[in-house]
């Protein structure tokens, strides 16, 4: 245990040494950084858009793309928004959320391997067809659901709420799921080299099929958390979340041809955007810039993740 | 072997430098002023202002009236202000919220993007004590009920507005034409309220609604959804906008379709391209509710509910109809 965790300090450097450095930086320039209800407020805004990422970077590591998972969470938000206010109870609406969910994960999947389509091109259409979707079922209407969701959002533990305690349980499951299962062997092999992974026996179109549906499921379960945090179902929800979720991951270290990658470090990339966002605010930095900051820190931090990898080679060779 | 990879870790090293010392020096010089007079000052009132689209020229002119109050009495508060990339980004929203919650501002004027998802972390706020003003696109009053929450709204009476608008149009049509609605994101409360208001200019002058499309406030959607209905319905002889960038949408619309000479259009908010167009004769009317002002009624009276304590009643501010002079 004790190596692993060293192991995984050594893996993650880079983005804690990035996040010290950014609360170190925010602390000095703004007295209202360092509190405890700042960090509350950077931990319990990550819920969806860590969902969206966990799931995103399986994808990325088998080496394809999602671009619609901004779309699959409006979708299922709508339908359980919906079943709301038509009256259904809690748990048939959240299941048919879900349902929602993996039905959008199964048709990409299904169509990317079946006619061998490449996914940005398939997960593009979904992007627009479940957007569309979406605003037929809510006619473009924000659905108020008042407390009906408030058993989800609610609940806390010293201020940390429950969306966040169950996406960072999801997170680490699938972090064991990617490290100590065949499947997420499986996974990295098959971003790796799909020829490869192909002819070493790995059925290749199942495991991408359940890659696709695990990404469109944690889409949705994202839309729940959404819904239960406005404490209504938006149809606007998730636009441009699916680059959002891009970036978390290519910050975390998620490689973008596949077959390399981290659930953890994508985790410690949403982490280090939500910094960014709260504390750029804090400082009171003008809009514009604070899209020119991001953008900078994301392609940083790709040049420091190449610079540690180049490292290593050059310890090895030399 | 050896060499190369030292001179590309160099090299990264460099571009690395080169970035971090931009994003210093560019925060250094900014604001850090402000913020250090901010804590020389001490206990002044801190006022987050938050609003929708800051790419959006009407909220960009509420900021900077705002800015320019400030200036004048900088002594008596410290303005915090906040918008978000698109309107239609609620969620960034409620974080900015939170946010401001975080840093225990003493009051929030905000223009929320969305009538109904706000209102929950609004009721947050005023949870932790913060003093909440509504401006420019009104909270949903049921919503509002339901929570058991009270949030002055400060702003002009959108569809008494439009109705003026809409009115000056319909004054010179003949009963009985074909006229089209051109609506903004139809959630919006705003969206609503100007509908209505066209509506009653509509009825009133008896002219017949043959068109209610929806062009999400956006110049290009209301393009798209103007062309499209002209090939449709070229007979149309009027359109209402609910606001400029959309009749700035419908006019270059109707320009590429040879349209100019036979519709009239009129629009909301007299952004300064509108004006112009108003001006030359090519928009036939718009409406002023000042909108430099209207982010500053807010914040003048979240000051004065701290200085005196009592929630306010919501408080009507005015819209003038603009006209070529």
């Amino acid at each position: 245990m004790k190596i692993s965790i060293i192991n995984f300090l050594k893996e993650q450097v880079g983005l804690i040494v990035a996040l010290l450095f950014l609360m170190f930086f925010f602390s000095i320039k703004s007295q209202y950084f360092f509190t405890y209800s700042t960090f509350i407020t950077i931990i319990n805004q990550v819920p969806h858009i860590l969902l969206l990422s966990t799931g995103l970077s399986v994808v990325l590591i088998v080496g394809g793309i999602d671009l619609s998972v901004g779309s699959v969470l409006g979708l299922s938000g709508a339908v359980l928004g919906i079943l709301l206010t038509k009256g259904c109870s809690l748990p048939l609406s959240i299941f048919m959320c879900f349902i929602v969910g993996i039905l959008c994960g199964l048709i990409n999947g299904f169509v990317i391997t079946q006619w061998r389509i490449p996914a940005f091109i398939v997960t593009l259409g979904m992007l627009e067809a479940g957007r569309g979707l979406t605003y037929l079922f809510t006619n473009s209407i924000t659905q108020y659901l008042g407390s009906k969701l408030d058993i989800i959002a609610e609940p806390n533990l010293v201020g940390i709420r429950f969306p966040l305690l169950l996406s960072v349980f999801v997170v680490l499951f699938i972090h064991f799921l990617m490290i100590y299962t065949p499947w997420g062997r499986h996974c990295f092999a098959i971003g790796a080299k799909e020829e490869t992974a192909h002819l070493s026996g790995i059925n290749v179109r199942k495991v991408l099929l359940s890659v696709y549906i695990l990404s469109g499921f944690l889409a949705s379960l994202a839309g729940l958390l959404h819904c239960a945090r406005l404490s209504s179902s938006d149809p606007n929800a998730g636009i441009g979340y699916e680059l959002s979720a891009i970036a978390a991951a290519v910050i975390g270290g998620n490689s973008l041809s596949g077959g390399k990658g981290s659930i953890i470090g994508t985790m410690l990339g949403v982490i280090i955007i939500a910094t960014l966002e709260v504390g750029l605010v804090q400082i009171s930095v003008p809009e514009p810039w604070k899209r020119v900051i991001t953008g900078m820190v994301i392609i940083l931090a790709v040049i420091i993740d190449t610079y540690r990898g180049r490292i290593k080679i050059f310890r090895k060779n030399g | 072997m050896k060499i190369k990879y030292i001179s590309k870790t160099k090299h990264a090293l460099t571009v690395l430098g080169i970035t971090v010392v931009l994003c210093f020096s560019y925060l250094s010089c900014g604001k850090t002023v402000d913020s250090k007079q901010e804590e020389k000052e001490g206990k002044k009132p801190r006022v987050a202002l938050i609003m929708k689209s800051l790419a959006n020229e009407f909220f960009k002119t509420m900021e900077e009236g705002a800015r320019q109050h400030h200036k004048e009495y900088s002594s008596k508060y410290d303005l915090i202000v906040e918008g978000i990339k698109d309107e239609l980004d609620i969620n960034r929203q409620v974080q900015l919220v939170e946010t401001m919650i975080g840093q225990k501002v003493d009051a929030i004027v905000i223009a929320p993007a969305d009538s109904k998802a706000l209102v929950p972390v609004c009721k947050r706020a005023l949870k932790a004590g913060i003093i909440v003003i509504n401006i420019d696109n009104r909270l949903d009053v049921d919503v509002i009920k339901q929570n058991e929450i009270q949030i002055p709204f400060v702003g002009p009476d959108n569809r008494k507005g439009a109705k003026a608008v809409g009115l000056y149009l319909a004054e010179r049509l003949q009963p009985g034409d074909p006229v089209a609605i051109i609506n903004g994101v139809p959630t919006a409360y705003n969206a609503i309220q100007r509908r209505l208001g066209f509506l009653d200019a509509i009825k009133e002058k008896e002219l017949n609604l043959v068109a209610d499309e929806n062009g999400d406030w956006e110049m290009s959607k209301a393009n798209k959804v103007v062309s499209a209905l002209m090939t449709e319905k070229p007979d149309i002889k009027g359109i209402f906008c609910a606001n400029d960038s959309m009749a700035l949408g419908a006019i270059s619309a109707l320009k590429t379709g040879n349209f100019m000479d036979k519709v009239k259009v009129v629009g909301f908010d007299n952004i300064s391209a509108a004006n112009e167009l108003v001006q030359r004769g090519e928009l036939l009317a718009t409406a002023d509710q000042h909108a430099d002002q209207l982010a500053v009624y807010g914040i003048e009276y979240a000051l004065e509910c701290l200085k005196t304590g009592k929630v306010p009643e919501d408080k009507e501010t005015p819209v003038d109809l603009v006209i070529k002079k």
